[in-house]
């Protein structure tokens, strides 16, 4: 008896060396940005000797907020230039989510810029808030680089009025995404007039110097992560649909075989944006979670088919072309921080906990798996995880509706019933929005803190 | 996964954007001409700053600094030098700068000096191209010379007059031996106002100019190309009966409306 109890410390000793928690450098990243914000106020009070008049304040209101839109416009674009420290270390989800949120706040900082400048240019001109219209054609006629800005900010408008929740819901992804390219050209065109109008560049070659060292960094980032890098990975690897595998009904497991596939740092947990070379499929990718860790010939991914695109996954024929992105994606081992692991997995999002259930090092009874689907027949690749669980002395549990259709509970009581350790785990947790908010809130009442709650939601 | 509140979440960003850029605004100086400037960041203008109060000091004579006037392209502020309540010089302290500005200014704030000793006024014309430029100049000149008549309670001091007679003997008793300076009534046009000054010498015009034209736009263009024809046609004229210039219609006639009521005070 105190021989296996010794033996389960060694273990435990063993494992914990393996895991070294690293911290996201999201903080890090925020207060640069901050900084960067504060940067750009200091170059308008700089340049900027006095404020006298109402006229001068709306004018100066005006240059404010567009130092400041311009500014993070090129932080909106560099969030989605799929650089490696934001993908694998933030995360892909959450950087989604700053995107869109600055996203927003720079379109909303561009309307107050142009509504404000114009109507400080109309008071100057002797005009009132009622001329601003005609300030404006007149502005764009008479000065340099006016024309493209209108055009690039019209663009941006537009593609801000079709991420709006609603009206995205109702236009085709594929239509969404490519509306949403053009974006690159509305930053181009908008980008001139900044250093051509713009008192403080005009003023300040250190100034501009700077702004062409923002923008041009953040265009090198772009080509070389969104470009460069991915045609070099399918270069590499060359990627192929090895076979299709229906797992339960409505979801489907692709392998796909390739070269030196162990060689692309794919970790279990992470994301490929896959593109099948297929008639009708190739003009759109879209993210699947690996569901087995990368093997040297084989990559696996399973999809439950809900939209389009995944419902023509099962048509595919072995030999089809595949070009991948990635990895991508931050729920990894690299999260954890404990030796013992509490895995949730709603649905379809079991595939990365399942990747993870079998990779995660640990000893006997340091890892368990939750795993919440609607009936049995719905607990895709079930007998691979009773296998993995055997073979690990890993725990797997299910949850499922009752025959008469009643929702499990997943509550905080419940889940301390079941692991009265629960607040010494670390929780990964995959799932729909609501589930996952649900077993969010259990875990939290459970006592398991919020620093080791590692999920992954693609919900704005 | 913590809630997330959109609705409190905006109010919020609004509320401290807002807030942020009024509280930014506020700290800045506003001008107040003498100190505000003196406690400028530019080193120009708080050698400017200075040099305006020794100015307002002598009364008479020195420098005054106008107020900085912000225009799309940048800052303009002007500094008379006046002696015997005359204008000697004028310089711009804060031009347009950088790009094509540069090339701008350059062009065109030595014109609006000239312009200014010659009209010893702020009633000078845009230079056509730097609609902008003139204006802030314009605004600063007179916000200079505001100063220098309040600083100077001397009534010979230069005071901005539409219809002043400014001649080089004025006052001298040989009127119609010298030459002399007048300047018409404002003739308003569709595109803006048009204003003629002649330098009328021995009973003939010597000189035509247009101290007020349409500015802006296409007029600038029309302007430019229509007023030297019309100042050399009323020098060969010597008269207001001269031809309209083609597709300047409107001007043309403003030009000669205000011509002939420049002959009319040069002959009354």
């Amino acid at each position: 008896m105190t021989t296996t109890l010794a033996g389960g410390r060694a273990a435990r000793r063993q494992t914990m060396r393996r895991i070294r928690p690293r911290r996201s450098p999201a903080t890090v990243l925020l207060l640069a940005v901050w900084a960067g914000a504060v940067g750009v106020l200091y170059l308008w009070w700089h340049n900027t000797p006095s404020v006298a008049d109402d006229n001068s304040k709306i004018l100066n209101a005006g240059r404010i907020t567009g130092l400041l839109a311009g500014y993070l416009m090129a932080l909106v674009v560099l969030q989605m230039a799929r650089v490696p420290a934001l993908e694998r270390r933030v995360g892909s989800d959450r950087v989604a989510r700053w995107h869109a949120m600055s996203g927003r706040y720079t379109l909303c900082l561009t309307l107050a810029h142009v509504v404000l400048i114009m109507w400080g240019y109309a008071l100057q001109a002797g005009k009132g808030f009622g001329d601003i219209v005609q300030q404006t054609i007149d502005s764009i006629n008479q000065l340099p680089d006016m024309g493209k800005a209108a055009i690039g900010t019209g663009l941006l408008f537009l593609i801000g009025l079709m991420s709006i929740g609603g009206v995205r819901r109702r236009i085709p992804y594929d239509t969404w995404y490519h509306v949403h390219l053009m974006t690159y050209a509305a930053v181009f065109l908008t980008f001139w007039h900044q250093l051509t109008t713009g008192n403080d560049f005009a003023v300040e070659p250190v100034a501009k110097t700077v702004w062409y060292a923002l923008y041009g960094s953040v265009t090198a980032l772009v080509i070389w992560y969104r470009i460069f890098t991915p045609i070099r990975l399918n270069l590499r690897h060359r990627m192929y649909v090895e076979a299709v595998i229906e797992e339960t009904p409505g979801v489907v497991s692709v392998l796909i075989g390739g070269r030196k596939l162990h060689r692309m740092g794919a970790e279990a947990g992470q994301f490929f944006r896959w593109r099948f070379l297929a008639p009708g499929m190739r003009f759109s990718s879209h993210p699947y979670s690996l569901s087995a860790a990368p093997r040297p010939g084989m990559l696996r991914i399973t999809v439950k088919a809900i939209g389009d695109h995944s419902e023509r996954l099962r048509e595919l024929v072995p030999g089809t072309k595949v070009w991948a992105e990635g990895p991508y994606g931050a729920l990894t081992a690299q999260r954890r921080s404990r030796g013992k692991v509490l895995l949730v997995a709603g649905g379809v999002g079991i595939t990365p906990m399942r990747a993870l259930f079998e990779t995660l090092p640990g000893a006997a009874g340091d890892i368990t798996l939750l795993y919440r689907a609607n009936s049995t027949q719905d607990l895709a690749l079930w007998d691979e995880l009773a296998a993995i669980a055997d073979e690990r002395g890993a725990r797997l549990m299910y949850a499922v509706n009752s025959p008469d259709g009643e929702r499990p509970d997943i509550s905080a009581d419940t889940l301390r019933r079941k692991l009265p350790d629960i607040d010494k785990h670390d929780a990964f947790l995959c799932g729909p929005p609501g589930f996952a908010q649900g077993v969010y809130d259990a875990l939290r009442g459970a006592g398991v803190p919020a620093r080791r709650i590692h999920h992954e939601s693609f919900e704005m | 996964m913590r809630k997330s509140h959109p609705v409190r979440r905006v109010v919020l960003a609004t509320a401290a954007t807002v807030s942020g850029v009024v509280l930014i605004l506020s700290l800045k100086p506003s001008t107040d001409p003498a100190s505000a400037q003196a406690g400028g960041t530019v080193p120009q203008q708080t050698a400017a700053g200075q040099e305006s109060a020794q100015g307002g000091a002598e009364a008479t004579g020195g420098t005054v600094t106008g107020d900085a006037i912000q225009t799309q392209y940048g800052a303009v502020q002007v500094r008379l030098t006046a002696a015997n309540g005359k204008i000697t010089k004028a310089e711009a302290v804060q031009a347009p700068k950088g790009g094509q500005s540069d090339q701008i200014t350059a062009n065109a704030v030595p014109k609006l000096n000239q312009a200014t000793i010659t009209a010893q006024s702020a009633e000078i014309d845009a230079v056509s191209g730097a609609t902008y430029t003139s204006d802030g100049y314009k605004k600063s000149l007179q916000s200079a010379i505001d100063k220098a008549n309040a600083a100077a309670t001397a009534p010979a001091s230069p005071a901005p007059s539409q219809s002043s007679e400014q001649g080089a003997d004025q006052g001298s008793g040989s009127a119609e031996a010298a030459a002399k300076t007048v300047t018409g009534d404002v003739a308003q046009t569709q595109y803006g106002p048009v204003q003629v000054r002649i330098t009328v010498s021995g009973g003939k015009i010597t000189k035509a100019e247009a101290v007020q034209q349409p500015t802006g736009g296409q007029s600038d263009q029309i302007s430019g190309n229509a007023v030297p024809k019309l100042n050399q046609e009323a020098v060969a004229a010597g008269s207001a009966d001269i031809d309209a210039v083609s597709g300047a219609t409107y001007t043309s006639t403003g030009y000669k409306e205000s011509l002939q009521s420049a002959l009319d005070q040069a002959g009354g």
